[in-house]
């Protein structure tokens, strides 16, 4: 790993206002962690190997990457009181952000297509209704808002044709913690959401509206959604969906013998055009899924949770520091470092 | 620390427990007594399908998955192996469903090779126990199906334990070496044997107690674990004297860990409610909720004690996710 100060001195004749990600030496990705001097951010090779680690006020979840500019927005754990925009060269923090008075982020956000707009992850704290947090990406100013179509919402994805997807996790909350108040009532759903208006929204089976719809990866003609059982944990309902807008979501259960191999809980999902990949830490394995959604092979990894996709295959993180590429057949060992991987691992581009 | 020190100080002493004794002296015997026990069932099946013959093979077959249950990782864990010797709970009774179906169908299915495909809800010891204590008239004689849950008990378990004694022990013992990919460091070894202990502790005081204990003004005796064969109690017992032996070997500085086991099973062995029945009743109920706090109280020793002592924890993910 390149340290912040090395990479720094290596820049200062490329310093432009405006850097780009190839001055950062094209990360592939990049991850929250936990490591020796504390929370942190990383920027990883496409080979899982750490470029720059960038200091973090308190635990990360997610990050957004802007399209084109060297800028990246961490997320904190939810409930989140900050997101800060971090320029990726220099390390500094350009600019904080703060949720509006009585809201709170929830971990996950996303750029426009174009880069102009910061979309995010929120909630109204008293009552956990869902939000969808607007910034002008030019200098993150709090524009407006726009109603999530759920509760909880968490995971936010950008569809090719500039709509955003909503997984509304349907968990309420006490206002300023991660005590759950509405299990025996939640009802998850994803929603689809053109300039704000709620064009589509579908709900689970009522057999399952105990399965929280919290993660989403695109794939080429589905929204694949991974979800969080709530109910009785001996019963080993599907953790993983496929959404059509305008169908309803299609549930896809692991094989018989692995079906509480999860132990109830999706933690990351990414997709290939062909593959679905599914993590459990918990369970310490990735499942993974033909594109209509047949299972096709479990890994075993503990405490594997971060996952991204990368060209046919995936790239894999665990918190125990490792990082994996995960072919067909197996996972193999990219390379180990002295963090505990957080729960996402975020594709660049 | 302290491990880094006994390291320097005594390179020709060899360490007393460690994770390597955990799979010679634990692990391994374990799942040969497994394989051994089934076997036994099997045969005695073969001779016999009186339930009155068959009753102290099954149990000892019980006993011996229970002094390895913990260890849900390795062979066990491919395939779900383990669910396959052990389906349990099921709260929506899809084992009964499926194993009345074999029971009444095709006798083909139970050729070993396809009964390895059955559901592994209508299989293993828990299919067992539906078998030699019914709760009702049976609808088929169950004596071709009592042979084949035997032989596959049998053979499932002498597959987990050749994957142990042929690739699995070798894999753990040989943590950190180089080539090394499941376990990259020794403490990665380690942190999967604390797993496995807090994990089954947690099952126990979750699930074993947990379901029948219900809730006070819903408690549900009827869910406690193998109640038929009059295990429930036992099953409690018997992984704690398990656990408690794994530690032994995993490390000799653990004393309050193992002081939390000792309480917690003389809890449970002056508890004279072997059904666990008495969560229906206030006063009874109470004890079994005291036996619940002392299997809470020994997770938290093993956590803030055992876990620091092996310089490991559960992960940070696995702890915490969203």
């Amino acid at each position: 790993m390149t340290t912040r100060r090395a990479f720094l001195a290596g820049l200062a004749m490329a310093s432009l206002p405006r850097l780009t990600w190839a001055d950062v030496g094209n990360p592939a990705f990049l991850a929250a962690a936990k490591s020796a001097s504390g929370f942190v951010l990383h920027g990883l090779s496409q080979q899982g190997q750490s470029l720059f680690e960038l200091p973090l006020p308190a635990r990360g979840h997610a990050a957004c990457a802007h399209p084109t500019r060297a800028l990246a927005v961490a997320f904190a754990r939810r409930p989140g009181t900050f997101a800060l925009v971090i320029d990726c060269a220099s390390g500094a923090v350009l600019h904080r952000l703060d949720p509006p008075e009585g809201r709170h982020f929830n971990g996950h956000g996303v750029f426009s297509a174009d880069g102009a707009l910061l979309m995010t992850s929120e909630l109204v704290a008293e009552t956990s209704a869902g939000r969808i947090g607007l910034w002008d990406a030019s200098d993150f100013r709090r524009i407006g808002e726009w109603d999530s179509g759920g509760i909880g919402p968490h995971d936010i994805k950008l569809l090719a044709d500039g709509r955003l997807v909503v997984a509304n996790g349907g968990i309420q909350t006490t206002p300023n913690g991660r005590t759950e108040l509405n299990i025996e009532t939640m009802r998850p759903n994803l929603t689809l959401l053109s300039e704000g208006t709620i064009v589509d929204r579908a709900e689970l089976a009522p057999e399952y509206h105990q399965n929280s719809i919290r993660h989403l990866a695109l794939m080429p003609d589905a929204i694949a959604f991974a979800m969080q059982w709530h109910g009785d944990p001996a019963d080993p309902v599907p953790l993983l969906g496929l959404w059509k807008p305008g169908e309803t979501p299609e549930l896809c259960p692991a094989p018989e013998a692995m079906g509480l191999a999860m132990k109830g809980y999706a933690g990351s999902i990414a997709a290939t055009t062909d593959r679905i990949a599914v993590t459990s830490a918990p369970g310490g394995l990735v499942m993974v899924f033909d594109a209509k959604g047949a299972p096709l092979a479990s890994h075993f990894r503990a405490d594997l949770c971060g996952i991204a996709a990368m060209g046919d295959d995936f790239i894999a993180t665990d918190g125990l520091g490792a990082s994996w590429h995960l072919g067909e057949e197996r996972l193999t060992l990219l390379g180990k470092q002295p963090v505990a991987w957080d729960n996402h691992l975020i594709a660049l581009g | 620390m302290i491990r880094a020190l006994a390291l320097s100080l005594c390179l020709a002493t060899p360490a007393l427990a460690d994770f390597p004794e955990t799979v010679r002296d634990h692990i391994l015997p374990g799942y040969a007594g497994l394989a051994t026990a089934t076997q036994d069932l099997a045969d005695v099946s073969a001779q016999s399908c009186d339930p009155q013959d068959l009753r102290p093979a099954y149990h000892a077959a019980f006993d011996a998955w229970m002094g390895v249950q913990h260890l849900r990782f390795g062979p066990v864990e491919q395939g779900g192996l383990g669910l396959a010797i052990a389906y349990w709970p099921d709260p929506k009774g899809s084992g009964r469903r499926a194993q009345m179906a074999i029971l009444t169908g095709d006798a083909d299915v139970l050729e070993p090779a396809r009964f390895a495909e059955q559901s592994v809800a209508a299989r293993g010891l828990f299919a067992l126990e539906r078998l030699l204590y019914p709760n009702a008239e049976l609808p088929a004689d169950p004596c071709p199906l009592i042979r084949a849950t035997t032989a596959d008990l049998a053979r499932i378990a002498g597959v987990v334990y050749a994957g142990w004694e042929d690739g699995y022990a070798e894999t753990l013992l040989t943590a950190g070496e180089a080539g090394n990919t499941t376990y990259l460091t020794r403490p990665e070894a380690r942190q999967a044997l604390f797993t496995q202990l807090a994990t089954a502790l947690e099952f126990t005081d979750d699930t074993r107690l947990g379901r029948p204990l219900g809730s006070f003004t819903r408690p549900r005796p009827e869910r406690a674990e193998a109640l038929a064969s009059g295990r429930p109690l036992r099953n409690i017992l018997l992984s704690l004297q398990a656990q408690r032996a794994m530690v032994e070997t995993l490390t000799p500085d653990a004393p309050h860990t193992i002081a939390a086991f000792d309480h917690a099973i003389a809890v449970g062995e002056a508890l004279d409610d072997p059904l666990l029945a008495g969560v229906a009743e206030p006063e009874s109920r109470l004890k079994v909720e005291i036996l619940q706090q002392a299997i809470e109280a020994l997770r938290q020793t093993v956590l803030s004690e055992l876990g620091p002592e092996l310089d490991v924890g559960i992960g940070f993910n696995a702890a915490d996710g969203d």
